[in-house]
């Protein structure tokens, strides 16, 4: 394959379908780091990121003549089949890990992975900042940790996000916002802990 | 601006998302006035800023190199199996495969017919002495005597064939020499009716005719074929009844 410039999405994707193996590698390379990224911070665990990834890219394989250029690019195309393989993977989860606590607002996709620091703001008041706010993260519903992880952490646009989610660009905007003071409630919760030790309880998780 | 105001902005303010001005200056001024929405600024802050670095962080990682090596090697084994199709002419790639078809079958009639003639002008000049070279040839190609009950040697329809291979009637393959080596036996299809049931039904004696066929002529039977090798030459046995009609066929590789 000569390539004389950068070739788009659809390009390569058209090359890889007519059995192009370079096209099919330049469009992996290009595009695995975000989708294993996305499958990182919504599960916590590099195993479920790498089978995500491998998942995705391998539906992308079998099925690369149903994606629509029309409807999303190719990039939330990918994010979409990673979001449905983690949800997936969630649910596997879920039956093979009882868990006592529930999300405060009904959501129950609790990974192990979610269960938080006793003490965010602590942590985060000691240079720890990253560790503690992909522990908020991770200790989020999902249907509200994944607006964070794609607005905040992959800065998609509301409207990109709503293709991946598949739900009205406002329901991002309104999820984005409660999320993001839900983030906010645990590092105040964790910092008035912190102040007053003696009146903590261990928390299990933040949801 | 009041705390609900402020509150509805902390978000835009704390992430320095571009906003109107005077809004911003108002928030700003509020939250130095007001100890709550200031520490709800902060917070926002310190979450934008833990946000950033996190992604910053997670920005190097990458799937381990495994997994390209597996995918790389799923895409390759998935191409080798099918042949490339251009993707923005599917439907031309179908029509030149059912032209090819087509023509694969016409050749195959055209080339019956041939025979069929072939075999009518010799039938007359030559079917006294072809009857004497049978029974004196138990070696060559043999036919055997009318059937009692011709239905008994046909095998049930297939249902998933618009052909109904039967059983042969005729002799298979001359027997092969004692010496002749092990990778010269031959192997071959169930014959193919050419003609309709009765047709077939009336056949008591005839010869079998080694013919050679594009290899296309394989999918007029619904035979599978290899595509790459499309443009070679196939061996079939005709049977060919004393009328010289052509009756069945069969394929031998």
């Amino acid at each position: 394959m000569t390539l004389s410039k950068t070739p788009s999405d659809p390009e390569l994707l058209r090359l890889m379908i007519a059995g192009d193996e370079d096209a099919f590698t330049a469009l992996y390379r290009r595009r695995q780091g975000g989708v294993y990224r996305f499958a990182l911070q919504m599960s916590g665990s590099q195993t479920v990121a790498e089978d995500v990834t491998q998942e995705v890219f391998m539906v992308l394989i079998r099925e690369a003549e149903r994606y629509d250029s029309s409807r999303a690019s190719l990039a939330a195309y990918l994010y979409g089949i990673a979001r449905n393989h983690v949800l997936r993977r969630f649910e596997q989860d879920r039956l093979l890990v009882p868990i006592g606590d529930s999300a405060d607002d009904g959501d129950s996709f609790i990974h192990p992975a979610m269960i938080a620091e006793d003490d965010p703001l602590g942590d985060l008041t000691r240079n720890e900042t990253i560790d503690t706010v992909r522990n908020s993260i991770l200790a989020l519903p999902a249907h509200y940790r994944e607006v964070v992880v794609l607005c905040d952490l992959h800065e998609m646009s509301y409207v990109e996000a709503a293709t991946v989610v598949g739900c009205a660009v406002g329901t991002v905007r309104s999820r984005l916002h409660r999320a993001r003071a839900l983030l906010v409630e645990k590092l105040r919760t964790g910092r008035d802990r912190n102040q007053n030790p003696e009146q903590m309880n261990p928390a299990r998780c933040f949801a | 601006m009041n705390c609900s105001e402020s509150q509805s902005v902390l978000s835009e303010l704390a992430r320095d998302q571009m906003m109107d001005a005077s809004q911003r200056q108002s928030a700003l001024a509020h939250a130095v006035s007001c100890g709550n929405c200031a520490r709800g600024l902060d917070d926002a802050r310190a979450l934008t800023g833990g946000l950033r670095q996190l992604a910053s962080v997670d920005a190097q990682e990458q799937a381990p190199a495994r997994v390209e090596a597996s995918l790389i090697a799923a895409f390759r084994e998935r191409h080798s199996a099918s042949r490339p199709v251009p993707v923005n002419a599917p439907a031309a790639s179908r029509r030149w495969l059912y032209i090819a078809v087509g023509v694969a079958a016409a050749a195959v009639i055209a080339l019956l017919i041939s025979l069929i003639a072939t075999q009518t002008r010799s039938a007359e000049t030559t079917a006294p002495q072809e009857a004497r070279t049978q029974k004196e040839a138990p070696d060559g190609v043999q036919v055997p005597s009318p059937a009692p009950s011709p239905e008994k040697h046909l095998v049930p329809a297939n249902p998933k064939r618009g052909v109904r291979p039967i059983k042969p009637v005729i002799k298979s393959t001359p027997p092969a020499p004692k010496n002749a080596p092990r990778g010269d036996v031959e192997i071959a299809t169930d014959f193919f009716p050419l003609v309709n049931r009765e047709s077939l039904n009336q056949l008591d004696s005839g010869q079998l005719v080694r013919v050679e066929l594009p290899r296309s002529a394989l999918m007029s039977f619904g035979l599978p074929m290899n595509m790459e090798r499309a443009g070679e030459r196939i061996k079939a046995d005709v049977v060919v009844g004393e009328d010289g009609l052509a009756r069945a066929i069969r394929f031998v590789r």
